[in-house]
């Protein structure tokens, strides 16, 4: 079990962070999420693999600068 | 105690008055040269036209100059404003104020946006905006105060030089038990000796019992300053609330700036933690994405970016809130408290020091291939004492490296300096010199386009090489992003009205990342919309970074998400609430164009703002030399193979950095012309006398600069 944005998700051993955002519904466009504390962006979806228990925030970062 | 001594030269005791929704009705006119002060007033159409904020700077900047006006002439004048909901405590981000002048940097039109309480202290005060004209031949001192009623300017001897100091003393001086009611605007000595002087703007920080800071930077506005005589700018005021502003509309008011607040508190914890981190998460997310600018803008990445980044600074910083407005929720602008320097006057002594933001990090740190984060709070804390520009300070100490490590100046022009990339104590030593205007730093002060002119001329350096890798456009100093993977952000800094800073467009992330926007018309669409909208915060005294740096959790599911619409109807019904002036969300695009467009008319009136000023150098658009090709050579072949048809077999590195650079450099124009045709300007980037008309400031003198435009 994980948490998205502060409520429970499920989880599987080997998630990446592509298979998670795969997983949602409606359109998303997330280019960088946290997963506790730290960032993860795009180039990094595909290999990286969620950990059990992790805390992930997906930020909705689109025209900040 | 610092010995000082103000002496009056002139006052002028005036009748407050009230404030009408969101406006003083008036400006103050300083002569600091004859000495003369005089109240002017606000005309309606000056409201309706330019709104207030950076639109009354230009309004009134356009009186005091004429064609022929240079920065350093008595006649620049240096204006400042707060806008109509400038002031406002509930709603986040309300207490900005912009600076223009003509800058030493560019020759043309700088405007700079920032905190701190002066703005709103000033139209409190009774004025919406306050122009210093004239030229003293000793150190002046100018009080507004609004409590007393009475404008005073003085001669000042005495007072410390560096920033910090200066705004304390005066701070203490005025402040008649309340220091929270001053707020000094003030440069330092490198604002002297260079052509990059910024502004600092205080606000008094009650938990911590100290002056905070931010700077107005860009573009030399604190050059002007200092050539003028002005030492400081004092603002004293009371009390602040709901009601100071007088809003048409108090429970609208009230009611939209809680939702705003509640959504930041809510979400910010969420999304980039600005409130405990500020701007630094960007870096490893730009490290991340190749688009944090090392070694002068060469590559986008380094593997010790990591030490210069949100984990690091966030432990650094001094935990508290940060707000440099009252009420702001974002409250981004942390500080490092009792840091040592190694260097300068105050090596061995605790300081407190404001910042660093993502564009002193990414300027003064990853850009000079330093990854410090106590060297880059170092250069943050001389950068803001000495009264510099922290981007172009770092931006020019890059270029300075890379020509250093290239061979175009050596040893001999440095005076033994080593500046290699990496060399931490070469780049202090640097930052001292310019703030004395002394040694090889005394030529680094004139900015990356006076050092071009001089290695070439001077030391014999390669002035096509130095045009390709000197990061300035317009004779301003890039701010901190790489922009070669996204020919929209290219634009948004090549054809920024004063030069490339980002805080017109910042198209990166939806060009490079999401592809958004893949023709030229959706490119210049873009071009036309942000940097409008990024504009209407600099009328209205407000900042840009509560709109879009926390968005709200349904924003996908709105139509243009890049838009934030759900914020941009809440800043409609608050412009409505303040001013009375019942506005629809695409509205305030309509009274940003009518600023935006008097500004590009405005260059071209000094001889500037055609498509020849907006051109960029190679640099911002793809890799200049083979070590940069080579080291992203998969993207560059895979472009020239799929995106352009190259047949590349048995291309040399150097043959494919010419044939990509003419691919890029032919985009680079085919934006340009579907920009200007977008903006309602002709293919030279003049704008029509239609657009004027359309704009209503068809004014006879703006028809006349257009009309000998071309
Ligand atoms: S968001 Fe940050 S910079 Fe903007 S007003 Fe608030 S504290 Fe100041």
């Amino acid at each position: 079990m994980i948490t998205l944005n502060g409520e429970g998700y499920s989880w599987e051993e080997g998630m990446t962070v592509t298979e998670l955002l795969n997983g949602l519904e409606g359109d998303h466009d997330y280019a960088v999420i946290r997963v506790n504390g730290k960032y993860v962006s795009k180039p990094h979806f595909d290999e990286y693999q969620i950990p059990d228990k992790a805390e992930i925030y997906l930020i909705p970062m689109v025209v900040g600068g | 105690m610092t010995e000082f001594n103000l002496k009056e030269l002139k006052a002028l005791n005036y009748e407050r008055p009230e404030i009408e929704r969101g406006y003083a009705n008036q400006t103050l006119y300083v002569n600091i040269g004859e000495p003369d002060i005089a109240v002017k007033p606000v005309t309606e159409q000056m409201k309706e036209i330019f709104i207030g904020g950076k639109g009354f700077d230009l309004w009134l900047l356009w009186q005091a100059v004429t064609p022929s006006t240079r920065w350093n002439d008595p006649e620049n004048t240096v204006c400042i404003a707060s806008g109509p909901m400038g002031g406002t405590p509930s709603y986040p981000g309300s207490g900005k104020s912009i600076v223009a002048a003509i800058s030493p940097a560019t020759g043309s039109v700088m405007d700079s946006n920032v905190g701190g309480y002066f703005g709103p202290y000033l139209k409190f005060s009774g004025f919406d905006a306050l122009e210093i004209q004239g030229k003293s031949d000793q150190d002046v001192v100018v009080l507004v105060d609004g409590v007393d009623q009475c404008i005073k300017v003085f001669a000042a001897t005495g007072l410390p030089e560096d920033a910090y100091a200066l705004s304390e003393t005066l701070t203490d001086q005025f402040a008649d038990g309340n220091p929270r009611g001053i707020s000094v605007v003030s440069t330092g000595q490198g604002a002297v000796h260079t052509v990059m002087g910024c502004l600092n703007f205080t606000w008094f920080d009650s938990k911590r019992k100290r002056v905070r800071y931010k700077q107005a930077g860009r573009g030399g506005l604190g050059t002007v300053f200092a050539d003028k005589g002005i030492k400081a700018i004092v603002a004293r005021w009371g009390s602040v609330s709901l009601d100071s502003n007088k809003p048409a509309d108090k429970e609208t008011l009230r009611s939209v700036g809680k939702a705003y607040s509640k959504e930041i508190v809510g979400l910010d914890p969420k999304q980039n933690q600005m409130s405990k981190v500020g701007t630094t998460h960007l870096v490893p997310i730009m490290n991340d994405f190749d688009l944090l600018p090392t070694h002068n803008f060469k590559f986008g990445q380094h593997p010790h970016a990591g030490l210069i980044g949100k984990d690091v600074y966030k432990d650094i910083f001094d935990p508290g809130f940060d707000g440099c407005w009252m009420g702001c929720t974002v409250a981004c602008s942390h500080g490092v408290k009792d840091f040592v320097p190694l260097t300068g006057d105050y090596a061995g002594q605790k300081v407190f020091v404001d910042g660093p933001e993502y564009e002193t990090i990414a300027g003064c740190g990853s850009n000079l291939g330093v990854f410090d984060p106590y060297f880059i709070v170092e250069m943050n804390f001389y950068c803001d004492a000495y009264g510099l520009d922290t981007i172009a300070v770092g931006t020019g100490i890059a270029f300075v490296m890379e020509c250093f490590e290239m061979g175009l100046i050596n040893e001999s022009h440095t005076n033994g300096l080593d500046l290699n990339f990496g060399n931490r104590l070469g780049a202090l030593t640097l930052v001292h010199q310019m703030a004395r205007g002394e040694g090889f730093g005394k030529i680094v002060g004139q900015g990356i386009r006076g050092m071009k002119k001089v290695f070439a001329e001077a030391f014999g350096a390669d002035p096509v090489v130095m045009q390709d890798i000197g990061m300035e456009s317009k004779g301003l100093e890039f701010s901190e992003y790489m922009t070669k993977e996204s020919l929209a952000q290219q634009g948004g800094y090549g054809m920024a009205l004063k030069g490339p800073q980002h805080d017109e467009a910042w198209l990166i992330f939806l060009d490079m990342v999401h592809n958004y926007m893949p023709s030229f018309e959706e490119k210049a669409e873009a071009l036309h919309w942000f940097p409008n909208f990024r504009t209407w915060f600099s009328l209205c005294g407000l900042c840009k970074l509560p709109w879009n740096d926390i968005v709200p959790a349904d924003n996908q599911e709105e139509k243009e998400p890049a838009k934030v619409m759900k914020h941009i109807r809440w800043y409609a019904q608050y412009f409505a609430a303040v001013t009375g002036r019942k506005v629809a969300p695409e509205d305030l695009i309509t009274m940003s164009e009518a600023v935006y467009n008097f500004q590009r008319i405005f260059n071209l009136r000094l001889g500037f703002g055609r498509r020849e000023h907006d051109t960029i150098p190679y640099r911002a658009m793809g890799p200049v030399t083979v070590e940069e090709y080579e080291s992203r050579q998969e993207r560059y072949d895979g472009q020239l193979k799929e995106k352009y048809k190259v047949d590349i077999e048995g291309r040399s590195s150097e043959e494919k950095v010419g044939l990509l650079r003419q691919f890029r450099e032919e985009q680079y124009v085919k934006l340009q012309d579907a920009v200007y045709h977008r903006r309602g300007w002709s293919n030279d980037g003049v704008p029509t006398p239609e657009t004027a008309k359309r704009l209503k400031i068809d004014f006879p003198e703006v028809l006349e600069v257009l009309e000998a435009s071309g």
